[in-house]
């Protein structure tokens, strides 16, 4: 009994004096408190790339909406996109995954210190990058305040236009960053963690440049001639120029579950061969494939499966017959669906080229609107796996918007290209530029929609911000007729 | 620790107090009734004083008493109380009669301190076991369901290991756990360790209802506790052995409403190959089903509803159970000891479930040291049907309901004959599986193992002095294998089908709970009319969690399912997690003649999931009883009145944050794609952005009522009103996504829990060998949400896209379900489409709480001789549910609803139009648009508020007949003691008053992991129907 009495006060104590240490496992051994930049950059940008090409993702809207593709006989999937459903639901992902997945990672590279210039350069780049997307989705949205997680958890909205101002001026020091840095010998060097560019500091600035170009091209209509002439004597004075490749996010897709390319693994194959169901669902429209025959075109067979008994597309929103069955409609085509470890395309040299073109042809910045334009069309053929060769066979028919010279409205021209050029890759900048501009021409609309209200010219704003940042949200504007400030 | 040794000294130093005051002495022994053995630790009083003393082990006492005393009270808790006149004696001896029906019965309260019921401040009712079992439930909290005032068990599926969810008094927490703390012999252990308990192992369970009765555990009291107490043998009592059996069958109750006059087919037409009903009018035609095959045949079946087609395709399960069971003891010790099985075939082809139990129960006194083990340990097998089947990884559920009404679904059994009709490639449906093959190439197997062993030691200092140390474990292994078999299709017969992909997940998973108190009691006088309890104690506690989970896809061997078998690269995660804390407390009971008693305790606890240096919370209670019947002198006279107690308390307590939590952590990149790509690792912050003030949540919890118990205890009413405030809810509330974060941590807002418990329970009729007791509960409670956050009126709990979900509402009930309405004129009509005729898709919008707002449940035992009948029913209402089957059945074709047009355009019934802002013209001309089809797919099936159902039911919940043989019988067999033969029925009857159409049990709600645990009222569609069950049982004793 005794030993009782003396073990106990022992017992307590050991309990008390080893307290501190008892109480000291608050440390979760599965997931770290802390990770360096190379760690958290790549996450961004394959992020960026899923932003853009996988299910109902950026491309995937546009191509609904410039009357791309369509739907084969035996699915409904579609009925939101052919009736233009903008609702707070309708591509909602597109605003909550744009800050919850890339631009919540670019934003986290901005915290660290010097040695990671380059680092924080990058993420200020492809915060540029997105949120000019998101400002042509949306107008007015969350930026200055934006980002701050629990610091900040209902960021006010900003207007649209200033936050293109400052994306300019982000991207202009983005580049003295890096330039900056480059003279330090303590900055820490990018490596293949930079599944855009490997690290070259070089092509990071030539795509700041591209980013910044596509923000003056599209808002060239509103701005101050002065202003625009000033931030491309910036470009000019740089001396970089702009993007030579396509940008890819390449990090090493491969066949594998949760590795193929985002795309592919939207319309292309499963690991083990099997077709996924949106391949199928998925077809052309009949008028694409009728514009692409018409003018004899090499990428339409590219852009677009061939089916044995030819080519057959479906009008968007109509009810088809077992004629229309997925085996017998052109689904999407060869040079769009490369392969599960393709890369993922982000911004198209064709769009870069267009994008001086118009530019060009705005107030002669470069030089020849029409080398541009024949660079645009010949890339747009290369992207495809189709040669220069053929891209002049194309330009040398004499119909307008295909010949330079034989096109009488050089802008018309240049949009509708861009359209060609970007489907299946990144049309939702075709539609962008229909909101702006009103080519292509003659464009259908789906046979659901409301002849009356026409196409959507924006998002609404999505359900999570009802929610979720209430006190701020402004108005719904009219999708269908309050433009984005660029287009007014 | 000073402070601790401080008040140990003073408590040894208060005990030696002892009354003093002599003239003459009596002396005798008390002995029980029961078993005719002494009884120690009877109180031995001189009437109308203070003097007295207690009998010693052997039930003896010597007691020198005033030469005026008139008369020796006796009393023992447990007992009925003794008085006898002393009229000269000098020896006397008495004999207690146990006490049924005592108000002076036990209570075993927190960290196993028992208190005279009269002596407890707070409300708590008890269940006996053998009320516990009275149907023969499988487990313990199917047992408890309307048996306790404020205790609301959600039954949450009928599988064959069913989840329920333990609620006591309703919600206080938005986020944090709202389920009652498990206590197993004075050690906390779990939910899941209780129902993994053998049921015939209980002896009772307490219900602390409120956080003051639970303080004392600190940061697990705020949704009070359940008490379980197993058996023990008793001192002295002969050896007996026992066994059990019970068997019980279990079918369908119900099956949804399904319309039965249109089968296969779209949009009016029919077609042999859909798994909708839109297709024409039944015209008991023989047609085509299926696709043709090469030679030209094809399945062809009368286009004519086939009666119960879902509900044949479940079988009658069965559920066996066995005890053996062995108990005993003699004057030092006492041990009871267990053997179970249960063997439950569930009412899912092959769905089976397998559970052994054991245990050992065992005390021995040596000196004044009683040691105690008390250890379980169980196994289970469960080998269910998988819930990602077909290439949409839906649940099995789904493959039901989207079997149009004239396939004759039972005929598809022989699934694996390329032969069958059954067969994949033969199947008729172009979409969806052959349920037969889903239960053949889908299986999900766990197998759990679990240990509950609790130690004690307890030692008798002094008389009044008791060191009470515990050390206990609960821990559980779980090893699962979840496989999928690969399926392919011929592509000429089904176009439309996709390879179904193989795969075959392990997980493991091991969850280990160390508890460890210590515990000084003494009780005594601190002067001759208050006297003092007064406990000191400590509590250490650990939580270890450990998972591991992975998975190959693509397996290259058919049939046969391991990791090494899998082709690309393997997923897999880890995950491990711990919670310490560590607690002192302290507890004074005073009291005043027995008349008054005032409770205080605190308890500071130290935790790890906090910031060190920030990690300390002090959790006091205050509460007070009143005897009334003792202390009013009016009261005590009145001869019926037995015991008239008013009691209140108020208590502080905190919910603790989970572990890791303090910190936001990087997890490796990509959601649902995770990285590495080759030799490119990448992380990623997580999705939950965390306050850096981040606190413990904050319960205020307050309770006053009464008990009274009239007539000897034969009729007893309990009243208790209850209010808990809660402030700094941790809660993950959803901010602008813009913050780069879909969820954010944080303390907000405040919730206020109010309701009101009554009781009345009682011996109605006691005559000769008839005997009728019933028991009455009514009880509301009803939690609102007073503020969540600045320009923030609500929070989300669970939300689906799909336009419903439950939230957190400023103002309103919580939980409560918003879903996609109608729009309506002032006057409450449908506004329509002027142009289309179909109802106005509307904004989310309020429907009602989820929890009830009244429960009242209903007991009632009738004994005649060796007969005993029980039943137990509750009616719960005031709440709805979202019935998320009657959503999926919109686009099948199959709910009444999709028939009440006749499958024309017809004219909304009761609607309006507008023709101008505010103004409403009645509509009797503009017939819906697509009333064929398109309508009920997509609109009226956009219209969530359709699906929001009244969960208003009315359940008779048990009955059960027992008839034990009379003794004079068994006493020729020489050597059975009893013989009870039982006839058992659970779930007999549900009735929903005030719905038409049901499509499940409002209680059943989807348990995955992904699924909130506080989102009550989404009702899913991954449960099978519901049960009724019905069974006998047979205990002998020898």
């Amino acid at each position: 009994m005794k030993k009782i009495i003396f073990i106990l006060p022992l017992v307590l104590a050991l309990f008390t004096m080893s307290c501190e240490d008892f109480l000291d496992v608050n440390t979760d051994p599965n997931n770290p408190v802390s990770v360096t930049p190379d760690l958290i950059l790549p996450v961004g940008q394959v992020y960026t790339a899923d932003y853009y090409q996988e299910d109902r993702g950026l491309n995937h809207l546009g191509n609904m909406i410039m009357y791309n593709w369509s739907e084969s006989y035996g699915f409904s999937w579609y009925d939101d996109e052919f009736k233009y459903l903008v609702n707070t639901t309708f591509y909602a992902r597109l605003f909550d995954k744009a800050y919850l997945q890339p631009l919540k990672l670019y934003q986290d590279l901005q915290k660290f210190g010097d040695e990671y210039a380059y680092y924080k350069a990058i993420g200020m780049i492809m915060k540029a990058y997105h949120f000019q997307i998101l400002v042509d989705l949306y107008g007015d949205i969350p930026y200055f305040d934006a980002l701050q997680r629990g610091t900040n958890a209902t960021p006010v909205y900003d207007d649209a236009q200033a936050i293109y101002d400052d994306l300019v001026v982000q991207l202009t020091n983005a580049i003295a960053i890096i330039k900056a840095a480059a003279d330090e010998a303590t900055t820490i060097a990018v490596g293949a963690d930079d599944v855009m560019f490997e690290g070259d500091m070089d092509k990071w600035i030539q795509f700041a440049n591209t980013v910044k170009l596509r923000i003056l091209v599209r808002e060239y209509a509103v701005k101050p001639a002065t202003y625009i002439n000033d931030e491309l004597a910036v470009i000019i004075a740089e001396g970089s120029g702009f993007i030579t490749k396509d940008v890819m996010v390449q990090p090493g897709y491969m066949n594998e579950v949760n590795k193929q390319n985002p795309f592919w693994a939207e319309l292309g194959w499963d690991v083990s061969g099997t077709v996924i169901m949106s391949n199928d669902a998925t077809c052309a429209t009949q008028y694409v494939l009728d514009y692409l025959t018409g003018i004899v075109d090499a990428r339409r067979d590219r852009l677009y499966e061939t089916p044995d008994d030819g080519h057959k597309g479906v009008e968007q929103g109509l009810e088809v017959g077992k004629e229309f069955s997925a085996n017998l409609v052109s689904n999407i085509g060869p040079g769009i669906l490369k392969g599960a470890d393709m890369g993922a395309n982000i911004f198209s040299l064709a769009e870069c080229y267009f994008l001086q073109a118009e530019m060009a042809l705005n107030n002669g910045f470069g030089g020849d609107p029409a080398l541009f334009y024949a660079a645009g069309v010949t890339a747009s053929f290369e992207y495809l796996d189709l040669t220069a060769a053929q891209a002049a066979t194309y330009l040398a028919q004499t119909y307008a918007n295909v010949g330079w010279a034989n096109s009488p409205n050089k802008l018309e021209a240049i949009i509708t290209q861009k359209w060609i050029a970007t489907n299946g890759i990144s049309a939702e900048q075709s539609w962008f530029d229909y909101t702006r501009t009103g080519y292509p021409l003659n464009l259908p609309l789906s046979a659901m929609a409301d002849p009356l209200k026409g196409r959507p010219v924006r998002l609404a704003y999505p359900a999570s911000e009802i929610t979720g940042n209430t006190i701020n949200l402004p108005e719904q504007p009219n999708a269908f007729t309050s433009k984005i400030f660029w287009a007014n | 620790m000073k402070k601790f040794t401080m008040l140990f000294v003073c408590l040894v130093m208060l005990g030696v107090h002892i009354v003093n005051a002599q003239q003459k002495t009596i002396t005798g022994t008390v002995t029980s009734s029961e078993d005719g053995m002494s009884l120690p630790g009877v109180s031995v009083a001189v009437k109308g004083t203070t003097v007295g003393t207690i009998t010693n082990i052997n039930g003896q006492y010597s007691l020198s008493v005033p030469a005026d005393a008139q008369a020796l009270v006796f009393s023992f808790v447990g007992m009925t109380t003794v008085e006898q006149a002393i009229g000269g004696r000098a020896v006397i001896d008495v004999v207690l009669e146990p006490e049924v029906f005592g108000v002076d019965e036990v209570v075993i309260t927190a960290f196993g301190i028992s208190r005279e019921k009269k002596a407890v401040t707070y409300q708590t009712e008890t269940v006996s076991g053998d009320n516990l079992r009275s149907a023969q439930s499988t487990d313990v909290s199917t047992g408890l369901v309307g048996k306790v005032a404020g205790l609301q068990v959600n039954i949450q599926d009928n599988g064959v290991k069913p989840n329920s969810q333990i609620l006591l008094r309703g919600l206080r927490s938005i986020s944090a756990n709202n389920e009652a703390l498990v206590v197993i012999d004075g050690s906390i252990a779990s939910a899941a360790a209780l129902n993994d308990m053998n049921p015939n192992d209980i002896e009772s369970v307490n219900t602390l209802k409120g956080a003051t009765a639970a303080a004392l555990y600190g940061s697990n009291a705020g949704n009070g506790a359940l008490i379980v107490t197993t058996k023990k043998g008793k001192k002295s009592e002969r050896f007996t052995a026992g066994i059990l059996h019970s068997t019980t069958f279990e079918k369908v109750a119900y099956m949804p409403d399904f319309q039965t006059e249109h089968g296969t087919g779209w949009d009016g037409e029919y077609n042999n190959i859909e798994n909708t009903n839109w297709g024409p009018r039944f015209d008991g035609q023989v047609r085509q089903i299926g696709p043709t095959f090469a030679d030209g045949s094809f399945q062809a079946v009368p286009y004519a509803p086939v009666k119960d087609n879902v509900k044949d395709f479940f079988n009658t399960g069965s559920t066996m159970q066995n005890t053996a069971y062995f108990t005993g003891g003699d004057e030092t010790g006492s041990f009871y000891m267990s053997v179970g099985n249960q063997n439950t075939k569930g009412i899912v082809p092959d769905d089976v479930y397998k559970k052994n139990t054991f245990r050992v129960n065992a005390n021995k006194l040596m000196g004044k040291v009683e040691l105690a083990a008390n250890v379980a340990f169980s196994t289970d097998d469960l080998d269910v049907v998988g819930n990602t089947i077909g290439d949409q990884d839906r649940p099995l559920y789904w493959f039901l309901l989207n079997t149009p009404a004239n396939i004759p679904l039972t005929s598809y059994k022989d699934w694996d004959n390329p032969e069958s009709y059954g067969y994949a490639d033969n199947y008729y449906n172009a979409f969806y599986q052959n349920p037969y093959w889903a239960i053949g190439t889908n299986r999900n197997n766990v197998k759990s193992n679990r240990l509950v062993a609790n130690l004690s030691a307890s030692w008798d200092i002094l008389d009044n002095l008791n060191f009470v140390t515990r050390a206990s474990v609960n821990t559980v292994s779980n090893r699962g294998k979840n496989w999928r078999a690969r399926q392919t299709y011929d592509p000429v017969l089904q176009p439309y089908h996709s390879t179904v992909s193989s795969f075959v997940e392990d997980t493991e998973s091991e969850a280990t709970t160390y508890n460890a108190d210590a515990l000084l009691q003494s009780e005594f006088k601190l002067t001759e009319d208050i006297g003092l309890k007064a406990i000191a104690g400590t509590n250490v506690n650990t939580y270890q969690y450990n998972y591991s989970y992975i998975r190959a896809n693509n397996l290259s061997i058919e049939g046969f399912y391991d990791i090494s078998n899998g082709t690309g690269q393997l997923e897999g995660v880890v995950d491990a997690s711990q919670r310490r804390s560590v607690g002192f407390f302290g507890d004074l009971t005073f009291d005043f003649r027995k008349w008054v008693y005032l409770n205080l305790t605190g308890r500071q606890d130290y935790v790890s999931t906090l910031a060190k240096g920030n990690n300390g919370y002090f959790y006091p209670s205050v509460s007070a009883s009143f005897i009334l019947s003792d202390a009013i002198s009016a009261l005590n006279d009145m001869p019926f009145l037995e015991m008239f107690k008013v009691f209140g308390s108020n208590s502080t307590v905190y919910n603790d944050l989970a572990p890791y939590r303090i910190n936001e952590r990087y997890t490796q990149g990509r959601t649902g794609f995770p990285f590495p790509f080759g030799a490119i690792n990448g992380f990623e912050t997580a999705t939950t952005a965390v306050d850096a003030d981040i606190q413990k949540e904050k319960l205020n919890s307050t309770e006053v009522g009464t008990n009274i118990s009239l007539f000897k205890g034969r009729l007893n009413f309990e009243a208790t009103y209850f209010n808990t405030i809660t402030t700094n809810l941790i809660t993950t509330t959803t901010p602008s996504f813009a913050s780069g974060a879909s969820s954010y941590l944080t303390n907000i807002g405040k919730l206020t829990n109010n309701g009101i418990e009554l009781s009345i329970g009682g011996t109605v009729i006691k005559s000769g060998d008839f005997k009728w007791d019933v028991d009455f509960n009514y009880y509301t409670a009803t939690t609102v949400v007073d503020e969540i956050k600045a320009g923030i009126t609500e929070t989300s709990v669970e939300s689906y896209t799909a336009g419903y979900g439950t939230f957190a509402i400023v103002g309103e009930v919580f939980p409560q379900i918003k879903a996609v309405s109608y729009v309506r004129d002032p006057q409450g009509r449908i506004v329509v489409d002027a142009g289309t005729g179909n109802p106005v898709v509307g904004p989310l919008k309020i429907m009602g709480q989820t929890t009830p707002k009244h429960t009242l449940s209903f007991n009632t035992q009738l004994h005649y001789k060796g007969f005993t009948f029980s039943t137990t029913m509750d009616y719960r209402t005031g709440h709805v549910y979202y019935a998320q089957g009657s959503d999926q059945m919109e686009f099948t074709g199959r709910s009444m609803e999709s028939v009440m047009g006749d499958r024309k355009d017809f004219v909304w019934p009761n609607s309006v139009i507008e023709t101008s802002p505010g103004v409403y013209v009645e509509n009797t001309s503009i017939p819906i648009t697509g009333g064929k089809m398109d309508f009920w797919q997509n609109q009226y099936n956009v219209i969530k508020e359709n699906y929001v159902k009244d969960a208003s039911a009315f359940k008779i919940r048990e009955l059960s007949l027992n008839y034990t043989l009379p003794k004079n019988l068994l006493d020729n067999t020489g050597f059975i003691s009893k013989v009870t033969l039982g006839f058992v029925a659970r779930n007999v009857l549900t009735i929903f008053p005030k719905e038409k159409y049901i499509f499940s049990d409002p209680e059943f709600r989807n348990t995955r992991s992904s699924d909130a645990a506080n989102g009550i009222g989404i009702g899913g569609y991954f449960a099978p129907p519901p049960t009724r069950s019905f069974g006998f049982s047979v205990n002998v004793e020898f």
